[in-house]
């Protein structure tokens, strides 16, 4: 019996209502903090291809992330899936990002027919490696990074498999925590599965993988018709990421070539630096998420992913790059470099896509973990956080301020009252950056934060990176560049110093950890700014009035909180015409 | 005496009168008014031509504080904090709801950067003071809001909720400047007088709104107290609270934030009500409205109160919190006005957007030309085709099939196959909204009964039963555009107190436990001191906020014995294992225990009016109206229309038929049957 469109409709709807429960069950049983609370995972449902009918990831770093692992399952395994079958995989560089981030792939038949499977990814809090939590900036190979699962059944037929399961918890410093992730997230799966199944005993089989067949026709429809909506032609843009953390001896250079046809977007990162001996490596499926990130951006932040949508994105990067590094390049870090993939293509993009795309930001998530044995308890307590920062300007307004990075999208920052009650910690200062500044502009960038943390125990230890420091976020179209990330350390004998990457450190009590995130990039000409909004800044002691003066061009009385036009009008002129000499 | 409902919703303003001696109740309905929401108030009551002197109690829901919010039409607010976080409300949580939009904005905050003022005060997360508050600062925070000329101030401190010292101390300083110096319209809110909850963004941005809206709220309050009391009105006058209880006037008039949710609230407390009027414990209650479709779970008779509310918050904005206690409902804008349309690939999608009253669906022939949810029921005769409400307004069924006819030709299909596809869908979207509070929550929809009110509610019931395997649905006899106001009327007084202490649960905590459950306790009866209760008129209950230890979701668990003794303690960690598995899945058998929020609430109960029982006798022959040709399941089919009045109590009637009264229709499907019960409620069952 033909099914007829409304009914087609609904079981669409029903297939991505079932990845949203997989998605609620998983949030809601799991036992470490990084997925309840982080949203650090994402799920799938795909069709017997691996193409990916619905897709939902908690943040916007794991777009498309889950179709790379489908493939390569189906690929090893082929025939040899059977009912019950969990596959479990976290070897980054074909499907994956780093270690922590394990994949899980449920093949789900109905009778003896291949329906297509379920697929999570989630980050695990403990997968062995050289530290405490196994990711750190100062792996040098992927070896001291964690235990490799390298795509093998990790449930066979529907019984866990004791051998497989007995290693990992073996490499695992809290066996507890990750025995419980791993069975949370293999009965989110179950779920999506029982349901597609009551799909199919409802409206037949041939109904749901119709459905599933029309959601990615639909897809790629949708990014064609997105496409026409786009400037064509090639657009191209470079940058650097800092040394200090790519431990190497001079910036890393990064480029791309975007190429963009009524049927095509070709994304090409040729040209960028080899791999590095740090792990910001980014992962090819990194790169291509990262890169998703952009084309949902520019095309409809909306739009529902799935394969079909993405089918008209071609990613490429050649082997042995940052951008698609191979064993034993060390990964842990791969956000780093990835963020650079989404905002490479971003910054060609930015003058030619205006009313979907910003300015520069701060870019750099700026992990922090702080550490130890809390001296009033004896019992050990972890920060692990990333840090908001400032965004960029658009072409019409200024940009906004203290706002998670490009990867982390729901990511919730912790409220100060919650840590001062858990941790041995002060949160002495957590405000804008307004020490630093923003890039101005005719629209200004959003301002970053000033978060400092006072040790309140005998000891903590510290793990940083801080990127984004010596290559600041870009401004547009005369905007200007922001001032960059920074981190300063201040201990109780008067030592400063300023730090780029940390390893458990160890700080001692009144130490001062002050993280000053960068603001974003300005869009446009600083002296075309609305002196009102030059004015209101100012009242909001955001700027100061030399900068008022000096880089906008305006004179305020202080006193009465108003504008000198006659004296703002002389001064603009003034500067543009010593700018022009 | 009389007892007077009144209910302020997004068209009309309902009174709803029972009178306590003859057990009538009586209802009338008015247009709301916008610009002065008081005048729709007081038009209702003359409209009803109800005698305040005979009136005992008026319990009234407004929309005046969201309103006021959501237009952002509130008073110029000032915002005194501590130093070093002047920037709370602009930093916020720092997320991106909107994950994939690169031009995302936060929301703007209700006070600008340059009405925040720091002071040098610091306490720490347990309660020390590692930096005395500075008066003279203050001072100065304070002269220059005044001139700014701030109407409302708001004082938020980090980590008053566990120590409120500097708060108190920086309440009675600012209070004497203000008497002083005759800035008498300057009103003041202090974070932890309104929450003791944790989160500093969550608690100030409560604490500023409560101040943004304060002017405007008592001015309201004064001009009804006083309107009322000019009509010889000698009684009690109660304003819903979005917790599902009410508060007298004289306790809410400095507490509008308390309100911020109570028209939907009312319409829970009204199904709960019929819940036990029928003896059903576990129900979920469906508010088919004409723009939107609400739901809320009840298990064990108890709604869901918690303090994690937000206004405008959706799919991609966070919206603003309130840590107010707020019954939980889940909203979709899908409703009986809800417009079909085709998009740019070719599917067929229902709402968000919707016709209103203005110019509502086609068929009322007031202009609308965009298909909606109802034409695609009047196309397919599963509403009257010719009138609704007894006869007031006239159907035109041929402008429906004329909106709905570019659907068909789109799809190919027949006019009825295109409005039965708008049906299923809308229907779907209706059902996905039980789903979220249901099953994305850990509860299997079977194991409830489902109440339908509002005026689409019977409309979507049967069919989202159907997907939803739901067994039991029913219609309550009272009209859905004023189950509300009714609802009102059942309504206890309630006051709740949430205090974040983190203690750890065991044997030598319990003193900690039950002192902090008695600060609680305190709180609550000095509220119903406020308002003139005796103590012994007040039941408490007492809820704990429960975590394991180093997690940071929490369960919600009751707490029955009052003061807690040495065996209680396994019980309550027992009891926390059970809830923590139902809505986890798992339990930590061996992880300590921890109470995050110590939760009191007291309650005085209101005397209820009586539902009087109705026996409806004669045939069900006599009750037919018609026998219609509708279309259903892709095909034409003769059913009979009863008139919902005339049916007999307790006669079975089976699917498929229309049921109908001037207010509603109720749908009942094949496999399905309906009976009306001794009260008049229609239930409907599924086989």
């Amino acid at each position: 019996m033909p099914i007829d469109p409304f009914t087609l409709e609904i079981i669409k709807n029903a297939l991505i209502t079932a990845n949203e429960e997989m998605f609620q069950a998983w949030a809601r049983t799991a036992k470490s903090p990084v997925i309840y609370e982080v949203l650090d995972f994402a799920v799938g449902i795909a069709n017997s291809d691996g193409d990916l009918v619905a897709e939902a990831p908690g943040v916007p770093g794991f777009s498309g992330v889950l179709d790379f692992a489908v493939k390569e399952v189906i690929e090893k395994w082929g025939k040899d899936l059977k009912p019950g079958d969990v596959i479990v995989n976290n070897v980054p560089y074909k499907s994956g990002t780093h270690l922590n981030d394990v994949t899980l792939v449920a093949p789900v038949f109905y009778k003896d027919v291949l329906v297509g499977s379920t697929a999570t990814k989630g980050h695990w809090s403990e997968v062995g490696g050289m530290a405490f939590g196994s990711w750190n900036p100062h792996s040098t190979e992927i070896y001291q990074e964690g235990i490799q699962l390298p795509n093998v059944k990790l449930y066979v037929e529907g019984k866990p498999n004791k051998d497989v399961i007995d290693i990992i918890l073996t490499n695992s410093r809290l066996p507890d925590y990750t025995l419980g992730d791993m069975e949370s997230q293999v009965a989110s799966m179950r779920v999506a599965a029982r349901r597609i199944i009551s799909l199919i005993e409802k409206y037949s089989l041939d109904a749901v993988l119709t459905a599933m067949k029309r959601i990615i026709e639909e897809g790629e429809k949708y990014a064609l018709l997105k496409l026409q909506e786009l400037p064509k032609g090639v657009f191209e843009a470079e940058d650097y990421i800092d040394a200090a953390i790519a431990a190497t001896e001079k910036p890393v250079y990064v480029k791309v070539k975007v190429s963009i046809s009524d049927d095509s977007f070709i994304v090409d990162f040729t040209g960028s630096s080899r791999q590095v001996p740090s792990p910001i490596n980014s992962p090819y499926p990194a790169t291509v998420a990262g890169v998703k990130e952009t084309f949902m951006a520019i095309t409809d932040p909306h739009a529902y992913p799935n394969s079909g949508l993405f089918k008209v994105l071609k990613v490429i990067a050649p082997e042995g790059t940052i951008f698609h590094p191979i064993k034993p390049a060390p990964t842990s870090t791969f956000w780093e470099a990835m963020a650079f993939a989404t905002e490479l293509v971003w910054k060609a993009l930015a003058p030619h896509v205006k009313n979907k795309l910003s300015a520069g930001h701060f870019l750099s998530i700026i992990a922090t973990i702080v550490g130890g044995i809390d001296d009033r308890t004896g019992e050990p307590f972890a920060i692990v956080e990333p840090q908001p920062g400032g965004w960029g300007a658009k072409y019409d307004k200024d940009g906004t301020s203290g706002l998670v990075a490009c990867g982390d999208g729901e990511t919730y920052i912790a409220s100060t009252e919650v840590y001062e009650k858990n941790f041995p910690i002060l949160v002495e200062r957590y405000m804008l950056n307004t020490e630093d500044g923003v890039g101005h502009g005719k629209y200004r960038g959003g301002f970053g934060v000033i978060r400092e943390y006072r040790i309140m125990n005998s000891q903590a230890l510290v793990t940083l990176q801080v990127g984004r420091h010596d290559y600041p976020p870009w401004g547009v179209d005369g905007g200007l560049p922001g001032p960059g990330n920074r981190v300063i350390i201040y201990e109780p004998d008067g030592k400063i110093r300023e730090i780029r990457r940390l390893t458990a450190e160890v700080l001692k009590r009144g130490s001062l950890i002050s993280i000053r995130t960068s603001g974003g990039g300005g869009w446009g000409d600083p002296l075309e700014r609305d002196p009102r909004l030059v004015l209101e800044d100012y009242k909001n002691e955001l700027i100061s009035l030399d900068i008022a003066r000096n880089i906008y061009g305006v004179v305020i009385d202080p006193n009465k909180m108003e504008i000198d036009w006659k004296a703002t009008e002389e001064l603009r002129e003034k500067l543009k015409k010593s700018r022009r000499s | 005496m009389i007892r007077i409902g009144i209910d302020i919703g997004g068209a009309f303003t309902d009174l709803v009168a029972y009178d306590e001696e003859t057990g009538e109740i009586i209802w009338v309905k008015v247009e709301t008014t916008p610009k002065d929401l008081s005048e729709g108030v007081i038009n209702s009551i003359i409209k009803s031509k109800i005698d305040l002197s005979k009136v005992s109690s008026i319990v009234h829901g407004q929309t005046l504080v969201i309103n006021t919010i959501v237009t952002r039409e509130g008073a110029k607010t000032g915002l005194i904090t501590t130093k070093g976080h002047r920037d709370i409300l602009i930093l916020q949580r720092a997320n991106r709801r909107d994950i994939y939009n690169f031009r995302y904005d936060k929301p703007e905050p209700f006070v600008p950067r340059y009405l925040t003022q720091e002071v040098r005060e610091r306490i720490w997360g347990d309660g020390t003071v590692l930096q005395p508050l500075v008066e003279e600062d203050l001072l100065t925070a304070l002269e220059k809001l005044l001139k700014e000329d701030v109407k409302s101030i708001c004082i938020s401190f980090i980590n008053s909720y566990v120590n409120p010292v500097h708060e108190l101390k920086a309440k009675e300083i600012v209070s004497s400047y203000l008497k002083e110096k005759r800035f008498e319209e300057v009103l003041l809110s202090v974070s932890h007088e309104i929450t003791r909850e944790w989160g500093e963004y969550e608690r100030t941005n409560t604490c500023v709104l409560n101040a943004y809206v304060l002017p405007k709220w008592i001015k309201y309050i004064a001009k009804l107290d006083d309107v009322f009391r000019s009509k010889g009105f000698k009684g009690n006058f109660y304003i819903m609270l979005s917790n599902g209880g009410l508060s007298l006037t004289r306790y809410v008039v400095n507490y509008p934030i308390l309100t911020v949710e109570s028209g939907p609230i009312a319409g829970v407390i009204g199904g709960i009500a019929i819940a036990e009027i029928i003896g059903e414990r576990n129900i979920i209650v469906l508010d088919g409205g004409s723009t939107t479709t609400k739901a809320s779970l009840i298990e064990n008779l108890l709604p869901r109160v918690t303090s994690e509310y937000y206004v405008g918050r959706d799919r991609y904005n966070p919206g603003y919190p309130i840590k107010v206690p707020v019954i939980e409902i889940a909203e979709i804008g899908n409703g009986g006005t809800s417009i079909a349309w085709i998009d740019e690939l070719g599917r067929l999608r229902v709402g968000p957007k919707a016709a209103g009253a203005e110019p509502g669906p086609a068929c009322y022939g007031k202009g609308g030309d965009k298909p909606t949810v109802t034409d695609a029921y009047v196309v397919n005769r599963l509403i009257n085709p010719e009138y609704l409400l007894g006869g007031e307004l006239k159907i035109y069924r041929d402008l429906a099939i004329k909106v709905i006819k570019p659907i068909a030709d789109h799809f190919n299909v027949s006019v009825e196959e295109a409005a039965e596809g708008i049906i299923k869908i809308a229907n779907d979207n209706a059902a996905n909204v039980i789903r979220i509070i249901s099953v994305q929550k850990g509860f299997d929809p079977r194991d409830f009964t489902l109440i339908a009110h509002g005026g689409s509610g019977p409309m979507f019931a049967p069919f989202i039963a159907e997907d939803l395997e739901i067994r039991k649905i029913v219609v309550p006899f009272v009209p859905p555009g004023v189950f509300s106001a009714w609802g009102m009327l059942l309504t206890d007084v309630r006051h709740d107190y949430i205090l974040t202490r983190i203690v750890e649960v065991n044997n030598n905590n319990i003193e900690l436990i039950n002192k902090s459950f008695e600060e609680a306790d305190k709180k609550i009866l000095e509220m119903f001191e406020i308002e003139g209760f005796k103590i012994s008129d007040i039941y408490l209950l007492h809820y704990a906020d429960m975590r394991y230890k180093g997690q940071e979701h929490t369960v919600k668990v009751p707490i029955e014995v009052k003061e807690l003794k040495d065996k209680d303690i396994n019980k309550i960690i027992e009891r926390f294992h059970e809830y923590h598995e139902r809505h986890y899945a798992f339990r930590l058998p061996s992880s300590p225990v921890q109470i995050v929020n110590f939760h009191s609430v007291g309650v005085a109960k209101v005397k209820r009016p009586p539902v009087k029982e109705t026996i409806v006798k004669g045939g069900l022959d006599e009750a037919v109206k018609e026998s219609r040709k509708i279309f259903i399941n892709g095909d034409y089919l003769d059913v009979f229309v009863y008139d919902k009045i005339k049916i007999p109590t307790e006669v079975t009637i089976e699917g498929p038929a229309v049921i109908e009264d001037p207010t509603s229709t109720i749908l009942v499907l094949k496999g399905q049957k309906a009976f009306k019960d001794k009260y008049g409620n229609i239930i409907i069952i599924r086989r």
